[in-house]
């Protein structure tokens, strides 16, 4: 394994349960899958499509997230939203992350 | 069909139904809304090249379904370990068993090269055979267990208790000291039941023996495979009609033991499976010894070979008594391991962990 590939993979670790906490945080209003991803990159960060899907669908069997079809300009879209459950927990983990934030703050210094 | 719809049906094809449709929706309207975009930018219709241009930053079909999907495995890290050490205790034994045909048909065939040739040519396919069999058997054995332990830790999930037990250090007292399986034991007999599965339905041809040569036989010098190029086959038709039987309490014992040392101890259940199979064996070597003859010789054919009816009819008898000897041994021995083993299991049942 190349340092590259070996640095790609340790920044995917790192970013892999960001990524929950980012999409949770946004969807407090309905958004699709791609309106989701442009409102991220417009904040900043990227997700590609193949990452942010099935992960909207893990949080949503995991209760986290609701979601609805509906027809839009003659195309069917899949709006998300926090559930009542994502709601309950979002503090906590903004929490959790904001520990993290700073523990690592003061180690990397 | 356009691009998009074939693409969309790729990454489908490799979904699970339940999900399929759902999915497929899903990345249709996304690469709808990416193409819509795109065309915006470029302030141009969509055309082929945009959508392959889109289809290529999407990924690769494979890769984009399997990342709806979790990960499975045929056989998974927790079992891989076993697996192996069950794998190599077959290839062992497979290799050596070809290695003893392959000697002993080499020695039997006419010593020309041709027929030397002939003889490894078919103790390769032989092992070939007898190789994929094995490892296909242990395969699915595992594969089957693997599966068993996903459903049951999908089942508890489904039930919405979502974590696994918890693990109680306790437990480690829980098992009773003679309850953990001892790994000799189950090795040995991992090892012995290949040896006859394999034996018995690959190279029966091994089991015979040869009357020696030049007729000088006087202290019965006869050996099992070896002694001279005319062979005698030891064990008669009425013997291999019991073989599919024993094969079966053979297979049986070696998902047993390899239950056995996944788990690492001994349950009531595998208690009452391996004394139900010691049972079953004790009854086939009692219809064996009440049945038709086992042995394959004859008084005439014997004679024949020899050249000496008395040496015969003693070689004969001999024969005779030592596969009724195994047979009333195998009896005994069984009951007697029935018994221990039933008692084991009152023990364990009495067991009451600290």
């Amino acid at each position: 394994m190349g340092t590259n590939e070996t640095i790609d993979n340790l920044i995917l670790e790192l970013r892999r349960g960001m990524l929950v906490l980012a999409v949770l945080s946004q969807l407090d209003n309905e958004q699709y899958g791609y309106s989701l991803i442009n409102h991220l990159k417009e904040n900043g960060l990227e997700i590609d499509q193949g990452t942010l899907y099935p992960l909207l669908r893990r949080l949503e069997s995991q209760g986290l997230l609701q979601s609805n079809w509906r027809i839009e300009a003659d195309r069917p879209r899949r709006y998300y939203i926090i559930s009542e459950e994502g709601q309950k927990l979002l503090p906590q983990l903004k929490q959790e992350w904001n520990s993290i934030v700073t523990l690592m703050d003061k180690m990397l210094k | 069909m356009n691009l998009i719809e074939i693409y969309v049906s790729e990454v489908g094809r490799r979904l699970p139904q339940t999900m399929r449709a759902d999915i497929e929706a899903e990345i249709r309207s996304a690469l709808e809304d990416m193409l819509e975009e795109r065309s915006k930018k470029a302030g141009q219709p969509a055309n082929d090249e945009m959508v392959l241009a889109m289809l290529k930053e999407y990924g690769d079909p494979e890769k984009v379904a399997a990342s709806y999907l979790p990960e499975r495995y045929l056989i998974g890290p927790s079992l891989y370990p076993i697996f192996m050490m069950v794998l190599r205790i077959a290839l062992i034994v497979t290799g050596v068993l070809a290695a003893v045909g392959l000697g002993f048909a080499i020695y039997q065939s006419t010593l020309t090269a041709q027929g030397v040739f002939e003889t490894v040519l078919r103790a390769a396919a032989d092992f070939f055979t007898s190789l994929v069999i094995a490892l296909g058997n242990i395969i699915l054995v595992f594969a089957i267990i693997e599966w068993a332990l996903y459903q049951s830790g999908k089942k508890i999930d489904l039930n919405g208790n979502a974590k696994k037990k918890e693990w109680d250090p306790h437990s480690l007292t829980k098992v009773m000291p003679s309850n953990r399986i001892k790994h000799s034991e189950v090795i040995i007999e991992l090892v012995g039941c290949f040896i006859a599965i394999i034996l018995f339905n690959f190279y029966p041809g091994l089991i015979g023996f040869t009357p020696s040569l030049n007729g000088v036989v006087g202290s019965g010098n006869w050996a099992i495979g070896f002694g001279s190029a005319e062979f005698v086959r030891l064990l008669s038709s009425a013997f291999f009609h019991f073989v599919p039987y024993l094969t079966a309490v053979w297979v049986l014992t070696i998902i047993l033991n390899i239950i056995l040392l996944i788990q690492g101890y001994w349950n009531t259940l595998d208690r009452i499976i391996s004394i139900g199979l010691k049972v079953i064996n004790i009854v086939i070597a009692a219809a064996m010894l009440a049945g038709p003859s086992l042995i394959a010789l004859t008084l005439a054919g014997l004679t024949k070979s020899l050249g000496d009816a008395g040496t015969a009819q003693m070689i004969l008898n001999l024969v005779t008594q030592v596969v009724h000897g195994a047979l009333w041994l195998a009896i005994i021995a069984g009951s007697l391991d029935v018994i221990v083993r039933l008692v084991r299991l009152a023990q364990a049942r009495a067991y009451i962990p600290r």
